[in-house]
């Protein structure tokens, strides 16, 4: 009689998916690793959390429906996805993300990524699935994973340094190589859309004539102290800032249309540093429940906090933009 | 039929002028930015982020830590919007003060870490964009941008230790006060 236990697979750092639970079941007690021969340290700790036996994928293949899990160092080609398309959980020991040509099919409920030992806890019986059926286990079951376990003791002696150096080039390659794919999906969904927005506003400014009219206000606000210093007084006002605040639009904005006159030279460039301050003394003032939120802050501290924050951006809107000011002499000075 | 011909022209010149900034932008900041976010984020999951929990933890013992390397370092590795997740183990009365801090952090260190924040970095790159059209260098004010930040977001920070102490004052009434003095005098 043998029981299986429940784990629960987190994502490691730069990891992609999951939180996952594994639930060994009846038919499915066993678990595959397809690692190119090497055996990773979580297959040992998997084993040993869930009483399942451990199959090398690239010595011995299984029927599907037997698989619980299947472990893959894949740095985003075909194998991460391969098992999420076949509904299998998935985890990689790489920080590989939902790519490759199955991407579709890599989910969160079937894939985490970034796995180490430190990622693998036991769960509870309570919280484990339910359909955990324990029944006894065949003596043919038994005898296999002996054998199973031989080979694989055998195998990790004979894991050279060649071994652990393709191990750790292939880790650093895959991490580079996800840490591309989310950048580009940042420029892509974030960046990029908001200069297309910016740039239009900029063609419209500037080519319709509004340009001169906005230059007329900005220019004597932006291109003197006071001016800059009113702009960050207004923007800090306790019952104006939380409505500036949203998005940082306004602030974006606002700074976009002074640094095309700083382009044009109406603005001599060393105001460009108290200007970043006058634009921004709002900062994130919409934002602060959800900021102390994300701190895990009582609803006490959230009722506290909001007025104290508006008051202190308030109490320092004015004397940032002065001591940015003070900090731009000499900036650009001799060009 | 002129007047037709030049408001057409007109009208499609705010798109020529547009896309021409979209197009130095995308062949100017664009590269740069996407190749420093690649390293950025490659680094940042190298160390990872149970380093930074044990550093938090460290840091609530005194207002420098607390408002200005915590931040700092919390906004460099985590970015915006999870940096704020920082404080988590901070005692309450601090966390306020927290966010006035690490808020500006995220856009101050954006200049020269455009990875923390690339969601608002126009609130950078909009002044910075015309100080480049002069064909100065936007690495100098950058600098400068960081390090009044530093300075003036530390100060943001601790002033807001006084104000939520303020609040919680005129609010006495309200049980909130007894239970913030409990979290702040626990330190």
């Amino acid at each position: 009689m043998t029981t299986w236990n429940s784990i629960k697979i987190v994502k490691g750092s730069g990891g992609w998916g999951g939180p996952i639970i594994v639930t060994p079941t009846e038919e499915k007690h066993k678990f595959i690793y397809v690692t190119g021969g090497n055996r990773p340290k979580i297959v040992d700790k998997i084993e040993q959390l869930t009483g399942m036996k451990a199959i090398d994928g690239f010595k011995t293949s299984i029927p599907d429906n037997e698989v619980a899990l299947a472990i893959v160092d894949c740095g985003g080609t075909l194998r991460c996805g391969i098992y999420p398309k076949k509904g299998i959980l998935t985890a990689n020991v790489l920080p590989t993300g939902k790519s490759g040509p199955l991407a579709k099919y890599i989910t969160p409920e079937l894939y985490v990524s970034a796995v180490d030992v430190n990622q693998i806890s036991a769960v509870d019986e309570a919280t484990a699935a339910e359909n955990v059926a324990p029944t006894a286990v065949s003596d043919d079951q038994e005898d296999s994973k002996y054998d199973n376990q031989k080979t694989i003791t055998q195998q990790m002696e004979h894991q050279g340094i060649i071994a652990k150096i393709g191990i750790g080039a292939g880790k650093v390659v895959a991490t580079f190589n996800q840490a591309a794919k989310e950048s580009v999906q940042t420029v892509l969904n974030t960046i990029i859309p908001f200069m297309a927005f910016v740039a239009l506003l900029i063609g419209i400014i500037q080519g319709s004539g509004i340009g001169k009219v906005f230059a007329k206000i900005m220019t004597p606000l932006a291109g003197n102290v006071w001016g800059l210093m009113i702009m960050g007084f207004i923007c800090s006002l306790p019952f104006l800032s939380p409505l500036l605040g949203p998005g940082a639009v306004i602030g974006q904005i606002i700074g976009t249309l002074i640094g095309v006159e700083i382009g044009k030279g109406h603005i001599p460039p060393q105001y460009a540093l108290p200007a970043l301050f006058a634009i921004n003394t709002q900062n994130a003032c919409d934002f602060i429940p959800v900021g102390l939120g994300l701190e895990e802050a009582e609803s006490k501290t959230v009722e506290v906090g909001v007025p104290s924050v508006l008051y202190s951006r308030f109490i320092n809107g004015v004397p940032r933009v002065f001591v940015a000011w003070l900090a731009s002499f000499g900036l650009y000075a001799g060009k | 039929m002129k007047y037709i011909t030049d408001f057409a022209s007109g009208f499609m010149g705010l798109f020529q002028t547009g896309g021409k900034t979209l197009i130095s932008w995308m062949t100017s900041i664009v590269p740069v930015v996407l190749l420093l976010l690649v390293l950025m984020n490659t680094i940042i999951a190298f160390l990872g982020e149970e380093r930074m929990n044990k550093l938090a933890r460290a840091s609530s013992k005194n207002v420098v830590t607390r408002y200005l390397i915590l931040p700092f370092l919390s906004a460099f590795m985590l970015g915006n919007p999870m940096a704020f997740t920082m404080a988590r183990f901070l005692p309450e009365y601090y966390k306020p003060s927290y966010y006035a801090s690490q808020a500006q952090f995220c856009h101050t260190s954006n200049g020269v870490f455009p990875h923390i924040n690339p969601g608002e970095l126009f609130i950078w790159m909009g002044i910075a964009q015309g100080v480049q059209k002069l064909g100065l260098n936007t690495m100098d004010l950058a600098i400068r941008y960081l390090l009044v930040g530093m300075l003036m977001n530390f100060i943001g920070g601790w002033v807001t230790d006084f104000t939520t102490a303020y609040v919680c004052r005129t609010s006495g009434v309200t049980l909130s006060k007894e239970v913030k003095l409990t979290a702040g005098t626990a330190e």
